[in-house]
């Protein structure tokens, strides 16, 4: 997996939460008491079950 | 002397300090113990700074020998004390550092580090065994420490000095403890640095000796007078004879003794006066005018008083301390860095100045981003402020990055952005937009200043990452 960066990782996770928090279903399997779509986007994310990644570009 | 002779001599005298260098160190058994101790420092510098201006401080040295083999009275033996010093690994060293450049592989360690662990290593040998432990856990610390990428860091260090800048002082003059010296600390000094002034307000010079002359209280006096500057006045009485027409000058013995002058020194500086004639009559100096007249004479008698005998433009006063663990150390006040390292005697690897831009043309720009961080760094902790190194070392970078020493602010760097909107944001808005208007600039919207104008996301932290579908594998589910 590749090593992400704590802006990157914050980014991955905001932006699957926000199709969570739009009725998007859940990769994993997640208790029942996790109701927070954030929550349930950090539970994903530790699981690498998030179909997203980042582009790494070489600016300059 | 012939011109042509002394040209002949300085090549000879060259080829001589070559080839001395490229002999083995371990030549001559004075200077064995002082010369690890310089190695070291050199090694640090090195490290410290580029190549660069190791090599250039080297050139200087070599220069310095060829000005000395003009000088005819210094003994052979002193002349081995300024040669250049070839920076010379031990084979142990050399070994040690091969083993963990093999174990880094495709990884790197910052210099400095390296060399701390090589120390280590070679002072206990056990810990060779565990070399490659030892590189593990210190890359992995060293990695961990890495700040990450699209990190606000320039923010962050302006509000790091920013903070406790404004905790300081306004106006502190101050009596560097016994030396007595004038020096500008504080704000002022700080804003002196942050604007690349290019003559600060109270220039200053530390200056350090080598091995022998430090020890030695006459040794270190010599080279003090060499460099502090002495005026005619100091050490002569002028007295204008208004009625011959002549000007006479009785030198002061004690003060010439004190100052090691001689009065055919003090002949040699007044004959540069132009229209005059000047002679020795009893210990005196005798000046007759070309041609009589009172007004000349008057004017001869004011350049008189004014002239300079010994030393170097810009020292004022010189003052030499003892200190502990390592010897006598002159500190000065005014400072003239080129013409310093000339004088021998003085170690040109350590001997500073406050005189950001003198460094910067005799030494170099990395000596000067390293003065510039040295400098800000002692303002703010002599007054008691805690500022991570890193943070100046950054403004440092960015004052440095051109090759010239830039000032911060409308004069420097941020006058000197590309994004028009960026300069608009910072200062005289309305003239920067007239001109980029008049021009047909245009702006790449590359900065925050310029995507917060336009209302975007900034290109820093979590705004600089750009997301995309993973479509391998997927996990889960």
């Amino acid at each position: 997996m590749l090593q992400y960066t704590r802006f990157e990782k914050a980014r991955i996770i905001g932006a699957r939460a926000l199709q969570i928090s739009m009725g998007a279903p859940s990769l994993i399997k997640i208790p029942k008491d996790v109701i927070f779509p954030i929550d349930i986007a950090m539970l994903e994310f530790k699981e690498d079950a998030i179909p997203i990644t980042v582009k790494r570009v070489e600016q300059l | 002397m012939p011109k042509k002779s002394v040209s002949a001599k300085d090549k000879k005298e060259e080829k001589k300090t070559k080839k001395q260098v490229t002999e083995k160190p371990d030549e001559s058994p004075i200077k064995k113990t002082p010369k690890s101790k310089i190695e070291k420092e050199e090694k640090k510098k090195s490290s410290e700074t580029s190549k660069k201006t190791v090599k250039k401080s080297v050139k200087k040295k070599e220069k310095k020998v060829k000005k000395k083999s003009t000088v005819e009275e210094i003994s052979e033996r002193k002349k081995e004390i300024v040669l250049p010093k070839k920076i010379e690994e031990s084979k142990e060293r050399r070994e040690i550092r091969s083993d963990i450049n093999k174990i880094l592989k495709d990884k790197s360690l910052s210099l400095y580090i390296i060399d701390d662990i090589i120390t280590r290593v070679t002072e206990d040998k056990k810990l060779k065994t565990k070399l490659k432990d030892i590189i593990s856990k210190t890359l992995a610390e060293y990695e961990k420490n890495f700040i990450d990428p699209a990190e606000a860091c320039g923010i962050i260090g302006a509000q790091s000095i920013g903070e406790p800048g404004t905790q300081m002082t306004m106006r502190t003059f101050h009596y560097a403890g016994v030396a007595e010296i004038n020096v500008t600390l504080g704000l002022p000094r700080l804003i002196e640095i942050v604007d690349a002034r290019s003559i600060p307000s109270t220039p200053m010079m530390n200056i350090y000796l080598l091995d022998e002359y430090k020890l030695s209280a006459d040794l270190a006096k010599d080279v003090a007078n060499q460099i502090e500057i002495t005026n005619l006045n100091d050490v002569a009485d002028i007295e204008a004879d208004l009625t011959n027409l002549t000007i006479l000058i009785k030198p002061d013995t004690k003060t010439m003794k004190r100052k090691g002058s001689k009065i055919d020194d003090l002949l040699e500086s007044i004959k540069k006066i132009k229209k005059i004639d000047a002679k020795i009559e009893k210990k005196k100096i005798k000046i007759t005018l070309d041609e009589p007249s009172y007004k000349k004479l008057l004017n001869v008698n004011e350049s008189l008083k004014d002239l300079k005998v010994k030393g170097i433009d810009g020292i004022k006063r010189i003052i030499i301390r003892k200190e502990p663990e390592e010897g006598y150390v002159i500190y000065s006040e005014g400072s003239n860095l080129d013409k310093v390292l000339e004088i021998e005697g003085v170690d040109p690897y350590r001997t500073t100045t406050n005189d950001i831009q003198a460094v910067g043309r005799v030494l170099g720009i990395e000596a000067a981003r390293n003065i510039i961080i040295q400098e800000a760094y002692n303002t703010l902790m002599e007054q008691g402020l805690n500022v991570d190194k890193r943070h100046i070392m950054l403004v440092s970078d960015v004052m440095t990055s051109n090759g010239t020493i830039k000032a911060i602010g409308r004069h420097g760097v941020s006058g000197e952005k590309s994004s028009v909107l960026s300069r608009a944001a910072f200062e005289i808005t309305v003239n920067h937009l007239l001109d980029a208007s008049r021009r047909g600039e245009l702006d790449t919207l590359g900065g925050v200043a310029e995507n917060i104008i336009v209302g975007q996301p900034v290109n820093l932290g979590t705004g600089a990452v750009e997301l995309v579908m993973k479509r391998s594998k997927k996990k889960g589910k």
